[in-house]
């Protein structure tokens, strides 16, 4: 599945990569797997991101399933009024 | 500095209070008078959310003193139900949604109630100005005299 | 039993829809309901707040000793009283909680940074004494040059706020320290080849004022705290979990030893979602060992709360002669306030969200200046950068010959529409609100002279997250439903309903609730509409957990496996191969024998509700433009909203209403005006004017349900997109009726007066 990075804080962890192919069952793992690769990223993604999983908009939680094909985009958090 | 005594009518009840001279009617219905459904949303006589009725006569009691409470009729929210049974305007109010947050509520409904008063059948215009001194925030007001008329209306039928 | 309790598409919905009474209305119409300023305790004391004359200083000293000799003062207070705090962006991008920062606003440390600005704190035994105690306060300033504009504020040579600042989000990082916090960019496409592809650009720039919330009830609470580090707080907020969680952190406390009362709300639209009074009654309590009481007055709350940003932006659109869009390219600069934090970021996401552009660029600048921090307002962001692209589309739409809504129509995201900050869009919605608009009789009502019609659209996200429900049936079979969701504009009615229909239960057999911090799980803020559809999410699951448990104990009762039990019309019946056994059994003949099946039925549901869909608005204004006197009169209003569903319909249509009316606000007179000196000079309602009855005609709402999928009854959130197309539609019917683009809130009588006399046509 391809995984993209928007949040404006993640190039400082990957030296500007913003996009990934990664297997993965559940966004646990995505965050597992890109924080084994850039040690760090995982409590950025964790902390400071949303996610969208094919376009739905979820707060980052591991139990989240991923289907092979879709597509991850960890965003910038949105706080309402 | 010493205190006035002042006795006055609070709702229908004989009430007397002490309070210093530069103490607001509002003032001192809300930390006197423990009446706190009064409202103060400025201070300065720009939001209608402290109105009240003094002999009859709607006022903004952030700008009344005190002692001029001293044997007048002090008309406030917590006097608009009879008993167990709502003001029509009261019951209007929760038909039509007409508050969100419900701060501004106790001041209009005193405001449209002296309105009803002197004109039982207000055109929608006419509300408008009258309550055009009684801020809501929330609302946008289309319910607020939406209920207005429909009590005015319940009103004149009974 | 899952999915059998909720109802599906088709299937008739009994209350969800309707328009009952809601339970706290009594309270509220009679002065009972207790709001933030409305709590005393024995032995209370008054706080007051000394408060900065300067837009920008250096305090060099305060000198507390002869306020602290004034008989009848129990405590006083500067930043000494509140520990230091790390410089840290913690939390999300857009909010970025700084408490740095956070400790700074809410008491100046090395400076004050805007007129308004707290610098000490009193707690007396009268709120005279409180007030004479403050003129006591001998503070040494020395006074700095300040900046206000958010142009200025970025030039070279602007005085700065914070002398060490580097902006964020450029690389490599600037080698000079400035106003500007941070930049941000989303990019998709190739803006230059989008724009080499146009037949047609339109560029223009717009200059938007900060306004304010204007919630009628200024901040209020009282804070009872012990030496022994335990406290409670009574405070009027949108959050109270994050009440307590900020005052904790700025008072160096446990989360759990402060319990937070929910006091009833009078408005925030976003700006009570933060701490102004309650770590200083809090310290002043701790301090002084009495309950503390604080208020703000009106004018404390246009100088030191709130407002949303004021704004500089330059947008720009490229289209095909037949319409279609290729390119949009925007600049956004948010003045901040005097700390970093303005909603930029949700400017730059959402300003060109509605359309599908193959090439977009959406910039902006977080920039600091001498005016109050802001705070988030009703889909915090989205309406400013509104303004600036359907202003820009509507001149876009005039220069292609098209009906403007046409034009919208054609351009109108889907699912699967990509969007500036990178995922597709997974909703549809916005082309139906567009449709009822062109559907609205009053697309096609004749206008008369000097009037004009104007058309525009807005996009929000919608927010989920975490909310906490608990559901417990009564010995009698009535249901309470608590949350921990502040309810400030009739949201416990919307939980009743969510539960009495998922319960198949009557509306008046429930009572909804809201529970204090120690009652209920973590609730985040009443605010980016989310209530409805997070909360509400959190309702129903309680309640079917509810049900899975009165399935359990009729099964008992009835002798009969749990398998065999369904819940069908607010009655447990017998199914499978027991159906047809015995009577169905209502709710309230289980909760009879509760005790002799195992005692209290209830259940809590704590959830973070993902899947929220973003909310679309059109709107249609009709203005009159007065030739003489350059005033505006609103003579229509249509909002058609996608709200997914309504859960209590009139308080649905209340919140399109009162965000329309905001924004006609913002629109025509709502502006913070300055003085050289920095100082604000019209901190009332009398010169700060918000609408009032008398400016409005009836607004007409049209709910457009495009249900959500991923909510029990389709909620998507109603609270705030009504508010972004407004200032734009305004602006459109303006140039409609005297053909001159106004690109400067608010659309002032003496503004519209100059463009009328400009003679530079629209
Ligand atoms: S509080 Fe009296 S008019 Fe506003
Ligand atoms: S209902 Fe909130 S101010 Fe009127």
């Amino acid at each position: 599945m391809r995984v993209v990075l928007i949040s404006s804080h993640s190039g400082h962890y990957t030296g500007g990569v913003k996009e990934f192919e990664i297997e993965a069952q559940t966004l646990h793992d995505v965050i597992r797997v890109l924080n084994q690769r850039y040690p760090g990223l995982g409590e950025h993604l964790e902390e400071e991101t949303s996610v969208a999983i094919d376009g739905e908009i979820h707060e980052v939680a591991y139990y989240h399933p991923v289907r092979p094909g879709c597509e991850i985009y960890f965003i910038p958090k949105i706080e309402g009024g | 500095m010493s205190k006035h005594h002042v006795t006055t009518t609070l709702n229908g009840n004989a009430v007397e209070f002490l309070c210093d001279t530069q103490q607001t009617l509002l003032e001192v219905l809300r930390d006197e008078l423990h009446h706190t459904g009064t409202k103060e949303g400025c201070g300065t006589g720009d939001c209608g959310a402290c109105s009240v009725t003094v002999d009859g006569r709607l006022v903004c009691s952030c700008l009344v003193l005190g002692v001029e409470a001293q044997g007048k009729s002090i008309q406030t929210i917590e006097g608009m139900a009879q008993g167990t049974s709502l003001h029509p305007l009261q019951r209007k109010f929760l038909e039509h949604a007409a508050l969100q947050c419900g701060v501004c509520t106790p001041g209009i409904l005193i405001a449209a109630r002296a309105l009803l008063a002197r004109n039982p059948d207000p055109s929608e215009e006419e509300v408008r100005f009258w309550l055009a001194g009684n801020l809501c925030r929330c609302t946008g007001y289309n319910k607020i005299i939406e209920a207005v008329l429909d009590a005015a209306h319940e009103m004149r039928g009974s | 039993m899952d999915a059998k309790v909720i109802k599906q598409e088709g299937q008739t919905l009994k209350i969800v829809g309707t328009s009952p009474v809601r339970p706290d209305g009594t309270p509220k119409v009679t002065g009972l309901a207790r709001y933030g300023a409305d709590f005393a305790l024995p032995g209370m004391l008054w706080g007051a707040i000394l408060r900065s004359p300067h837009a920008h200083a250096r305090i060099r000293a305060i000198d507390t000793s002869k306020a602290r000799a004034l008989p009848g003062v129990k405590a006083v207070i500067t930043a000494e009283d509140f520990p230091e705090q790390k410089f840290e962006f913690v939390g999300p991008e857009r909010v970025a909680v700084n408490f740095w920062h956070m400790t700074r606003n809410v008491m100046a440390r090395e400076k004050v940074l805007y007129e308004g600005h707290a610098v000490a704190a009193v707690a007396a035994t009268s709120k005279a004494i409180a007030e004479e105690a403050l003129r006591l306060i001998e503070v040494d300033y020395e006074p700095l040059p300040h900046v206000i504009d958010v142009d200025a504020a970025m030039q070279p040579d602007a005085p700065l706020l914070f002398e060490d600042m580097i902006t964020r989000g450029i690389d490599p990082p600037p080698g000079k320290p400035s106003n500007i916090a941070k930049r941000i960019e989303f990019n998709i496409g190739d803006l230059d080849a989008g724009f080499a592809a146009a037949d047609e650009i339109v560029e223009m720039s717009f200059k938007t004022a900060p306004v304010h919330q204007g919630y009628i009830e200024p901040h209020a609470c009282l804070a009872r705290f012990d030496s022994n580090g335990q406290g409670e707080l009574w405070s009027a907020s949108q959050g109270h979990f994050v009440v307590r969680a900020f005052t904790a952190r700025l008072l160096n406390m446990n989360i759990g030893d402060v319990l937070v009362h929910p006091a009833e709300i009078g408005g925030g639209f976003g700006g009570k979602t933060v701490i102004y009074v309650e770590p200083l009654a809090a310290a002043l309590s701790r301090k002084s060992g009495h309950p503390v009481k604080i208020m703000m007055s009106r004018e404390d709350v246009f100088k030191a709360t709130g407002p949303t940003s004021g704004s500089s932006m330059t947008v720009r659109i490229g289209v095909k002669k037949d319409g279609t869009l290729v390119a949009a390219d925007g600049v956004f600069k948010f003045q901040a306030g005097a700390f970093p934090g303005s909603p930029v970021m949700n400017a730059t996401m959402c300003g060109f969200a509605p359309y599908d552009i193959p090439n977009v660029r959406s910039v902006g600048y977080d920039v600091v200046s001498n005016r109050p921090k802001s705070a988030a307002y009703r889909a915090p962001g989205s309406p400013i950068s509104a303004f600036a692209v359907e202003s820009v589309m509507d001149a876009v739409a005039a220069r292609i010959g098209m009906d403007p809504l046409k034009f919208r129509l054609l351009n109108a995201c889907k699912t699967g529409t990509p969007t500036v900050w990178g995922p597709k869009h997974a909703h549809d919605g916005y082309a139906e609100t567009i449709k009822a608009v062109l559907a609205h009789p009053a697309y096609a009502a004749p206008l008369g002279k000097n009037q004009g019609r104007g058309v525009a659209s807005g996009f929000w996200f919608n927010n989920g997250g975490e909310s906490s429900a608990t559901v417990h049936v009564n010995e009698d079979g009535t249901v309470v439903v608590a949350t921990g969701s502040m309810d400030i504009g009739g949201s416990r009615a919307s939980m009743a309903i969510m539960a009495a229909e998922t319960l198949g239960i009557e509306y008046d057999d429930v009572r909804a609730i809201v529970a204090d911090t120690a009652s209920i799980g973590y609730t985040h803020v009443t605010g980016g509409s989310r209530v409805t559809f997070a909360t509400g999410i959190a309702v129903v699951e309680a309640c079917k957990k509810v049900i899975v448990e009165l399935c359990a104990r009729a099964a008992m009762i009835w002798k009969l496996e749990p398998g065999e039990v369904v819940w069908e019309n607010g009655c447990a019946k017998p199914a499978g191969a027991a159906a047809g056994k015995f009577e169905p059994m209502p709710l309230k003949a289980v909760a009879a024998k509760r005790a002799l099946t195992g005692g209290p039925i209830g259940a809590e549901a704590s959830v973070n509700a993902g899947g929220a869909a973003p909310g679309f608005a059109t709107e249609l204004c009709d203005v009159e433009v007065d030739p003489e006197t350059g005033s505006v009169k609103i003579l229509r209003f249509v909002v058609a909203q996608d709200v997914g569903r309504a859960i209590h319909r009139s308080y649905v249509e209340g919140q399109l209403e009162g965000g329309v009316v905001q924004g006609i606000g913002w629109a025509l007179n709502e502006a913070y005006i300055y003085d050289d000196a920095g100082h604000l000079l019209n901190a009332g309602f009398l010169d700060y004017r918000i609408p009032v009855a008398s400016d409005l005609p009836m607004i007409e709402t049209v709910l457009v349900e495009v249900p959500n999928p991923n909510h029990p009854y389709g909620v998507k959130g109603a609270g705030e997109v009504n508010i972004v197309p407004a200032m734009a539609a305004v602006a459109n019917a303006i140039n409609n009726a005297i053909s001159r683009r106004l690109t400067d809130l608010p659309m002032s009588p003496p503004k519209v007066l100059a463009a009328i006399h400009s003679g530079r046509k629209g």
